[in-house]
């Protein structure tokens, strides 16, 4: 029943949930065809609402939906789809931003989103601005629950959400739930007791290519969806061809294939744990020592 | 390989533009200074690997499109990195930079790193550099292409002076120095590009004839290289 597994790619991969598509992109009596860990997927939506997904003659027996996405696992899974706590709060209002396929391996897709450093470059004028270019010291661990954590991330930003005209310096927390799923929460520009929550999830369709969902949730404070998704597919399109024109495409764990800085610590974490895990698919392992 | 190779002609290379070429499969991101450098570099920043040719030329640094590093000329060497301004960046931190000269009308490149480098071949002086012309073929079946299939003169025997160099091709008649010079520039193992100059001074009208003639005769130097390269390789999907 299960679906073969001919690359032997890393059961912490396999045996995870991953996105691989947006409810709202599927359409009645439409096959969507996409790909997941080097195997070729098509999602079905049927005219009485199920959704049905193959892998070439497979059907595929884990399926489910969160987040208003498409979820599948190729394996056995061992443990539910990524869950955001702050998401379930009542009164907050989830919005998803859609999702871009990127030639490039999902890991340095979420490496980007991790990335301070680039804000007010390649987001210059909305997420970071000369001269506020220097990054403080933030602090990185591990995250209770797996993954790691980055806190104390300040960062100036001009035009920090959709709702904000006015620049000011904005708190971050980053946190890394499993290889290709990444989150942030920043302050709420109109409540800064509470955090929006911005998510990027990542479909590792082979070890080059991806497609970036995201997932927002928000306190209810002047939130519009429309601007919302457009703000979001703003930013992440002006990450794209960044990604797009990395050497190499997979994302290399060994300390000494990039030359990293104090301000590049989450990348570094990020690297380090992608290695204890032992995640190949995506990645240039680190040399045997 | 200890070898110059011609990759552009010095005009596709203004100042303040980055240009993106390709040697032996070797990625470059090519610019000059503004005190007039060529600068040959590894397309990849050593920071996060991003193609230096999206970034931007600003005088006698390279800036990095993805977190702003600045790189010198000529030596590749950091100068800046705006997430921690108030630091001297360490001297490890450098893009892979090659050996580059303009000479004779040509950027040329030596990938050959560590040994001092020999000058590129001399080109005589150029009349026209013509159009440069990409094939889908090794340099070898480009050069025997070249030897076999390139009219040298209308009534000259053909190939008097032929030199014997594998990538700088000068062919001429007996009565005349060398009429035209081909700078062969192998892209990959697969792909070749040549360059061509043209040489000797001639009446207005004859030299647009000569151009016609190398034109039409490039050609088929083209579609005859790319067969044999077909052949060789036992493909030739297409006719």
């Amino acid at each position: 029943m299960s679906i073969p597994n001919p690359g032997r790619i890393e059961p912490v991969l396999w045996d995870d949930w991953h996105p691989v598509a947006e409810l709202a992109a599927l359409r009645h009596g439409r096959r969507l065809d996409t790909g997941l860990l080097g195997r070729p997927l098509t999602v079905t939506l049927r005219a009485d609402g199920a959704i049905d997904a193959c892998s070439g003659p497979h059907a595929l027996p884990h399926l489910d939906t969160r987040y208003g996405f498409v979820w599948a696992c190729l394996g056995a899974p061992v443990r539910d789809i990524v869950k955001f706590a702050a998401a379930d709060e009542p009164d907050r209002i989830p919005v998803t931003g859609g999702s871009m396929a990127v030639a490039a391996s999902g890991l340095r897709a979420v490496e980007n989103f991790l990335d301070l450093g680039h804000l007010g470059y390649v987001h210059q004028g909305y997420l970071g601005e000369e001269p506020h270019t220097d990054i403080k010291p933030y602090t990185v661990g591990p995250r209770e629950g797996g993954g790691i954590r980055a806190t104390g991330c300040r960062v100036y930003q001009p035009r920090p959400s959709p709702a904000d005209t006015s620049g000011y310096e904005v708190d971050y927390i980053y946190e890394v739930h499993r290889p290709y799923i990444v989150v942030l929460y920043k302050a709420n520009p109109v409540d800064r007791t509470r955090m929006d929550l911005i998510a990027l999830l990542l479909q590792p369709v082979s070890e080059e290519s991806c497609v970036a969902h995201s997932f927002m949730s928000y306190p209810p404070h002047d939130v519009n969806e429309k601007s919302v998704r457009g703000f979001q597919q703003l930013i992440f399109g002006q990450d794209r061809p960044i990604l797009e024109n990395q050497l190499p495409k997979r994302l290399p764990l060994d300390a000494k294939a990039e030359i990293s800085v104090r301000a590049d610590s989450s990348s570094a974490h990020y690297r380090r744990w992608l290695s204890q895990l032992g995640v190949r698919f995506g990645a240039i392992p680190q040399a045997p020592a | 390989m200890n070898r110059w190779f011609a990759v552009a002609r010095g005009t596709e290379v203004p100042r303040r533009h980055v240009g993106h070429y390709l040697l032996l499969g070797q990625e470059l991101a090519v610019w000059r200074s503004d005190s007039g450098a060529i600068n040959a570099w590894e397309n990849r920043c050593p920071h996060r690997g991003v193609r230096l040719t999206l970034g931007s030329c600003e005088g006698e640094e390279l800036r990095c499109r993805y977190h702003a590093w600045r790189f010198a000329s000529v030596s590749g060497q950091c100068t800046l990195i705006p997430a921690h301004p108030g630091q001297k960046p360490a001297s490890t931190v450098r893009v892979r930079v090659f050996a580059a000269v303009e000479h004779d009308g040509f950027i040329w490149v030596n990938l050959a790193q560590g040994e001092s480098p020999t000058a590129p071949t001399r080109v005589a002086h150029v009349l026209d550099s013509t159009r440069s012309i990409f094939v889908d073929a090794p340099l070898y079946a480009v050069r025997e292409t070249l030897l076999d299939g390139y009219p040298v003169d209308s009534t000259a025997s053909r190939l008097a002076v032929w030199s014997k160099d594998a990538y700088c091709l000068s062919a001429g008649n007996p009565d005349h120095a060398a009429l035209v010079t081909f700078l062969l520039q192998p892209v990959t193992d697969f792909q070749t590009v040549i360059h061509g100059a043209l040489h000797t001074t001639v009446e207005e009208t004859a030299r647009l004839a000569r151009l016609r003639r190398h034109n039409a005769a490039m050609g088929t130097v083209r579609d005859e290289a790319e067969r044999r390269a077909a052949a060789a390789t036992g493909g030739g999907a297409t006719a």
